[in-house]
């Protein structure tokens, strides 16, 4: 088993592994991630912080099965930041925090391809900084189908005077995002108006939207999960890796790059590849840098 | 309102140009044979006259939806909760399940691959199940013509196997007015035996065989379909029309889909936002 032993800032870190292929019909090893994450970190660090992250670990590559690891691994190193997190009232649990670069590569260094992370920060659980739309096609929709729905729903926040800001999810579907940022915010808040968009929605493109979580409500449709605006879920962090068949990331795009992907029907076009997440993000900057500063208000709320 | 069925005319092919997909369409893919590969569409070629109605609550004109009931447990039974049984003997089932079905089912194809052509005139009109049209796709166009024409003068069809969602068919390709009709012939284990059907021989006197063709003699004429309607059909439609004239149809209370109530202030300030989003796009 090869080791290197690397410093960072300063702090110690052991790497294993390294030649392991865990994208194997894509020949992409846990060298290759620690790369990925290294040159990324600039973008997606401001995402990660001060969120309890939840581990998706697929020790053994994409094929095999894959686990979640809520817990911080107690074999951590002593400078890995650590929050107690009270999960629906049973005993406080030691989550890790991801705030710098030593800790991310540790992170990766498990085999940890996604990084999940909830809504709201660590230390105000209850305080979700943004609304988002968990945009998921159903058998015979796809995320072209997701596109469209997105840029109905860009439209319908631009006339309650809201920003929205899209991502891919690196899987089917796209993860529309409403920043809010406000201390005042509660989940209840955000999924009575997450719920009721998707139904509007619902009600106004039945051929195109459902907001029912029934498999068979789904067919060729895009689910609009509302769902998702909870203390208790998670979302894909912006940038991370997803353990797909190749290396694909979950990416922010600009409006433009959706409309123009739904003009030409090419839903390739919106699946984004760790090396294109690279460049584009040192080319365009963190398109998703407003998410967790922009400040809005919720109407009606 | 739909035309009524007179009013169309039955013998047009769909344009036979190289045109986008059409909306229409129920599959595309290409057809082939040895070096030939055309782009094509499959569409309809018939509609069935049938008048269809909606069952509706007599108390409200609400449109009424089918649910499953379980007799034994007397309760509706979810989707989810069912399985598919095959009947092996009365009330004794084997189960089946999606993924076994699935294993069985044809992988899907992008290809109609003629393997073999043969004369038309030697297909039984038994077999003909039902009947769409293939239209050319861009860059399709020449090939189709030449496959047309080639067909139409040799009164040859190419017999093929196709798979259309889930089922595997045994199809003919014919030309048709300067069209590629493809027709979904039955297997022949579809076809019924008649054996018993047929009456005991008996002689058959020669004076009555001349009479008999003498009467149909008379009554020869052109095949003119355009002479028969579905008149119970068209009545309908008449009754229809005269009732949408005589009384205002009665709207179908909106359903709701709301699980829980949605503030109103909320709802009401997104339907106006909706309604600009609806004018503006």
């Amino acid at each position: 088993m090869s080791r290197k032993i690397v410093e960072i800032s300063g702090k110690r870190l052991a790497l294993s592994n390294l030649e392991k292929d865990l994208y194997p019909s894509y020949g992409f090893t846990k060298a290759h991630i620690l790369e990925y994450y290294r040159r990324i970190a600039q973008f997606i660090l401001p995402h990660l912080r001060d969120r309890a992250l939840t581990l998706k670990r697929y020790p053994e590559g994409v094929e095999k099965e894959p686990f979640f690891e809520k817990r911080c691994p107690s074999h951590r190193p002593p400078w890995v930041k650590t929050a107690e997190i009270r999960l629906d009232d049973g005993e406080p649990m030691t989550m890790c925090l991801v705030d710098d670069l030593e800790t991310l590569m540790w992170v990766a260094n498990l085999a940890s391809l996604e990084l999940h992370v909830p809504l709201a920060k660590a230390a105000s659980r209850e305080t979700p900084d943004s609304v988002v739309f968990d945009l998921d096609p159903g058998d015979g929709a796809n995320i072209i189908d997701c596109a469209r729905v997105a840029l109905i729903l860009r439209d319908l926040f631009s006339q309650l005077r809201l920003s929205s800001y899209v991502k891919t999810s690196g899987k089917k579907g796209l993860h529309l995002y409403v920043p809010l940022n406000r201390k005042e915010t509660t989940f209840e808040d955000t999924k009575t108006f997450a719920k009721a968009v998707a139904e509007i929605m619902q009600k106004n493109y039945p051929e195109l939207v459902t907001a029912r979580m029934a498999k068979k409500q789904r067919e060729t449709k895009v689910f609009i999960d509302w769902s998702q605006n909870d203390s208790a879920k998670t979302m894909i962090c912006v940038y991370s890796l997803r353990g797909g068949e190749k290396p694909v990331v979950s990416f922010p795009l600009a409006w433009e790059e959706l409309e123009e992907s739904v003009g030409q029907n090419d839903p390739e076009k919106l699946q984004v590849m760790y090396s294109e997440a690279v460049s584009k993000a040192e080319k365009n900057g963190d398109l998703f840098q407003d998410v967790i500063v922009k400040k809005q208000k919720l109407p009606h709320l | 309102m739909r035309k009524s069925r007179s009013d169309r005319t039955p013998s047009r092919s769909p344009s036979v140009r190289g045109d986008e997909i059409s909306p229409h369409g129920i599959w595309s893919g290409t057809i082939s044979f040895s070096l030939v590969a055309i782009p094509v569409q499959l569409v309809k070629a018939v509609e069935t006259g049938r008048v269809s109605f909606r069952m509706l609550h007599s108390e409200d004109y609400s449109p009424l939806a089918r649910k499953m009931f379980c007799p034994s447990g007397e309760k509706i039974v979810t989707p989810e909760e069912t399985i598919r049984g095959y009947e092996i003997e009365p009330d004794k089932y084997i189960e089946i399940t999606e993924e076994e079905l699935e294993s069985v089912s044809p992988e899907r194809s992008r290809t109609i691959e003629i393997v073999e052509f043969i004369d038309m005139k030697e297909v039984d009109s038994i077999y003909y199940d039902h009947p769409y049209y293939l239209v050319p796709l861009k860059g399709g166009e020449k090939s189709y013509r030449l496959l047309v024409e080639v067909m139409q003068r040799t009164n040859k069809a190419g017999l093929a196997k196709f798979v259309l969602g889930e089922r595997e068919y045994f199809v003919a390709v014919k030309s048709r007015d300067g069209a590629l009709a493809l027709f979904t012939l039955h297997y022949s284990k579809e076809i019924l035996p008649h054996e018993d059907i047929l009456p005991k021989e008996e002689k058959v006197e020669a004076e009555h065989k001349s009479r008999m063709k003498k009467s149909i003699k008379k009554m020869m004429a052109d095949f003119n379909p355009e002479k028969y309607a579905d008149e119970r059909r068209e009545k309908i439609m008449e009754l229809i029309k005269k009732k949408t004239k005589e009384k205002a149809p009665v709207e179908a209370p909106e359903v709701e889909v709301e699980e829980g109530e949605s503030p109103a202030d909320l709802v009401a300030a997104l339907e106006k936002s909706m309604r600009k989003v609806k004018k503006n796009r």
